[in-house]
């Protein structure tokens, strides 16, 4: 046999080894194909032929059809060409809530000094138009954004009159913990089509729990029906923070979602930021919030062989990746990661910043991840030597660990974390939990379509869609 | 080869190019002849064209191979677009013109959005590909063809028809328009007709469909999995299974449709597609609905 080996990488999972291309298509065969591969002693001939007609292996030293498989890695790929569509505005830092693991260390909601001025506003929605993508997402978040309705108002109509020349396909969505969605907020929101992304942890006495306040579930369910009877229940989405409380109560978490009509769920840890920092030993929660997703998992797979709706979005991204050859735009797993390719932040305190991560680093004093000031011009600070040097270790096909991982082309980079729990940009990924989080989760997805094909498959198309 | 007139009411109308090829499939009908009758069809059709009822809906191009044609077949499609400005063009080519991109282009200017291309696939490994299409590097020149012809957004057909030779890849070559060609219109997954070389090397190709239905419907299921356009020709409805049956149509051309005794009390005689009228040999597993 003679052929030449493309790039492609493997791995084992269960009793299978799994090969990944550099487009991301997946074959498995039983262990021990690998050596046959590289000795060229397979024995399986239509595998072999699989091998060759997805880019595994070429008959010829280059494939007849490489501009095929550029243009396949391009459309993976095309989030680079779209530049950044998610431009996050963060308002204020005042909350009316004290959240135990508070990601954005809010201050309290009658301190005044802790909201962005009007310049800086105008300044973020420039910023943003300068933006090449054609999808522009303009996203409000706090503290507690609704606290901040004129400012939130202000931003809006800015970016209407803008595109009047613009013509660019505009979306807003205003992140709200859904207590404070007065007539004057809901207006706003009806009026130019705003989505409502909120808060919601579980039951109530888990969720008043994670919220530090008695009442706050009843306010939340208040302000979601709310939402839906003015914008449409299609309108209001929810996101849940597993608390290491919630890592108990997977089933319940799952089961409120259900209750309230939701069609969908993320299953997200909480990051090593903000006040949860201060969480104890972060290691075990990996290890236990890894449990606690299996079993929400397979508890959101019982409800839809029982005919309901319901789409758990991190196993959607990820079989999007695997399983189609489209573009999936996401920006916590992504290479080159999400960081000013697709997301930038413009935060109360008028400076840039690279993601919502950055600007909570930022509270405990440590700017590594601010870009300037938002009266800067553009250009001065997406093209700073400061992003410069992030794009070195951005992209995970040339980061040590990930350069060699069969999981890379599902996977993505953070250099924003590695800094945070590292403590430098690089990172380290035998010790990383983000790594660790991220492979037990990917391999866990990979076998259930390769183990559960049957199964899973009807269920997963509908996630897909 | 004589051309029967262009009819309104019929659901093939076709214009017959040339018997020449660059393909030399073992399973085709129209087993291509080395002569130089290029000049005499195109006239042949240029006077079809131009007697041909005005409101025409559908106008087939086929051989042989069009495209070897050259510029002329850009001639042709500029005339119907001028005599005919409703009616959709569906040309049947091997593709393997189209990797020049050149000419993709200019299959664009001259039929815009009237014209739809189907292009056979025979397997998704080269070697296989070339050994049905009778031709080395068929399938490459393929496979950049309806990539050229997708950069130029011109509607395709990707035509599978099944053989003993690539029925066993049948839901590997599925992943693999799924990954790879996601961008035809509709994949049609097309049982053999049993003409032609068909017959003389028929135990060299021919499978009784009903060995290959498994194979058959795993595809099928696959492009449907992830949402694209999917569709089974000249499967009688008995052979497939019922699940299934959505996905069959009719036929391709209602002249060569054909029915045998018990098809008479089979209540699904009027959504069948029956039996090629040209087919030596029933099909083995036929039984009434
Ligand atoms: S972070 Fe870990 S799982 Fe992800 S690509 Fe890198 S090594 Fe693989
Ligand atoms: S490409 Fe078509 S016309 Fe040419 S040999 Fe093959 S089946 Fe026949
Ligand atoms: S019996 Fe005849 S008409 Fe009925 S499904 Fe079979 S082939 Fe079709």
């Amino acid at each position: 046999m003679k052929y030449y080996l493309l790039p492609f990488k493997f791995t084992r999972i269960g009793d299978h080894e799994v090969f990944v291309n550099e487009v991301g298509d997946m074959l498995h065969a039983p262990i021990g194909t690998a050596e046959q591969i590289v000795n060229r002693t397979i024995e399986d001939p239509e595998l072999y032929k699989s091998l060759v007609a997805n880019f595994f292996i070429s008959e010829i030293r280059i494939p007849a059809l490489l501009d095929v498989y550029a243009e396949r890695l391009a459309e993976k790929k095309r989030f680079l060409d779209d530049y950044t569509a998610l431009h996050i505005f963060v308002l204020t830092l005042r909350c009316n809530q004290n959240c135990i693991y508070c990601q954005a260390s809010s201050r309290d909601e009658h301190c005044a000094a802790s909201s962005m001025s009007r310049e800086n506003m105008r300044l973020a929605v420039q910023h943003m138009f300068k933006s090449r993508s054609q999808y522009l997402t303009m996203e409000f978040q706090g503290g507690e954004p609704s606290l901040e309705h004129d400012l939130f108002l202000y931003g809006i109509e800015l970016a209407e009159e803008i595109n009047q020349t613009e013509h660019r396909h505009l979306t807003y969505v205003l992140c709200t913990n859904s207590i404070n969605l007065t007539d004057e907020v809901m207006a706003t929101c009806k009026q130019y089509n705003v989505l409502i992304s909120t808060s919601l942890d579980g039951p109530s006495w888990l969720h008043n729990q994670n919220r530090g306040k008695q009442d706050s579930y009843e306010k939340v369910v208040k302000g979601i029906t709310k939402a839906r009877e003015i914008l449409g229940a299609d309108r209001v989405s929810a996101l849940m923070t597993a608390s290491e409380l919630s890592l108990n109560y997977p089933i319940e978490i799952v089961d409120e979602y259900h209750k309230l009509g939701f069609t969908s769920i993320f299953l997200r840890a909480l990051n090593p930021y903000g006040k949860a920092t201060d969480n104890a030993d972060w290691e075990a929660y990996t290890n236990r919030f890894i449990e606690f997703y299996k079993q929400a998992f397979e508890h959101i797979i019982e409800l839809n062989k029982q005919g309901h709706v319901m789409i758990e979005e991190y196993a959607a991204i990820i079989l999007r990746k695997l399983l189609t050859p489209w573009c999936t735009g996401f920006v916590d797993l992504q290479s080159p990661a999400g960081i000013v390719n697709s997301v930038l932040i413009y935060n109360y305190d008028g400076y840039m910043y690279a993601s919502d991560e950055s600007r909570m680093l930022a509270e405990e004093n440590d700017f590594t991840f601010q870009i300037g000031k938002l009266s800067e011009s553009y250009e001065n600070l997406v093209y700073s030597p400061k992003v410069k040097e992030w794009s070195k270790v951005w992209n995970n096909e040339a980061i040590a660990g990930c350069s060699d991982c069969a999981l890379q082309a599902y996977c993505g980079a953070d250099p924003v974390r590695n800094h945070s729990t590292q403590g430098d940009l690089y990172g380290f990924r035998p010790t990383s939990l983000f790594c660790k989080k991220n492979k037990a989760i990917i391999e866990y997805i990979i076998s259930c379509v390769i183990d559960r094909y049957d199964e899973l498959m009807p269920i997963f198309r509908n996630w897909i869609r | 080869m004589k051309q029967r007139p262009l009819d309104i009411h019929s659901n093939d109308n076709t214009l017959f190019t040339t018997e020449q090829c660059n393909n030399h499939c073992i399973m085709c009908c129209q087993p291509p002849r080395k002569i130089d009758d290029i000049d005499h069809y195109y006239q042949q059709n240029i006077k079809r064209v131009l007697s041909a009822p005005k409101d025409l809906p559908l106008i087939a191009l086929t051989g042989g191979e069009p495209t070897l044609m050259g510029d002329k077949l850009f001639s042709l499609i500029r005339l119907i677009r001028e005599q005919l400005p409703n009616t959709e063009i569906h040309i049947l080519s091997n593709g393997r013109k189209f990797a020049d991109p050149e000419y993709a282009k200019a299959l664009k200017l001259a039929g815009d959005n009237k014209v739809m291309v189907g292009v056979p696939l025979h397997s998704d490994y080269e070697k296989d590909h070339d050994i049905i299409a009778g031709s080395k590097g068929a399938y490459n020149e393929t496979i950049l063809g309806l990539y050229n012809l997708a950069m130029q957004g011109i509607a395709i057909e990707l035509r599978i028809v099944m053989n003993k030779l690539n029925y066993m890849r049948l839901p590997q070559m599925a992943t693999f328009i799924h990954k790879n060609l996601s961008f035809v219109t509709w994949t049609a997954f097309m049982g053999m007709e049993r003409v032609g070389f068909a017959d003389t090397k028929s135990t060299h190709i021919w499978i009784e469909p009903i060995e290959y239905i498994p194979q058959l419907c795993q595809a099928v299921q696959l492009l449907d999995d992830f949402r694209h356009e999917v569709v089974i020709f000249n499967i009688p409805l008995c052979l497939l299974p019922e699940q299934y049956h959505p996905f069959a149509e009719k036929s391709i051309s209602d002249w060569k449709n054909k029915y045998t005794d018990c098809c008479e009390q089979c209540r699904l005689k009027e959504q069948c597609c029956g039996f090629f009228a040209t087919s030596t040999q029933l099909y083995t597993g036929i039984k009434p609905y």
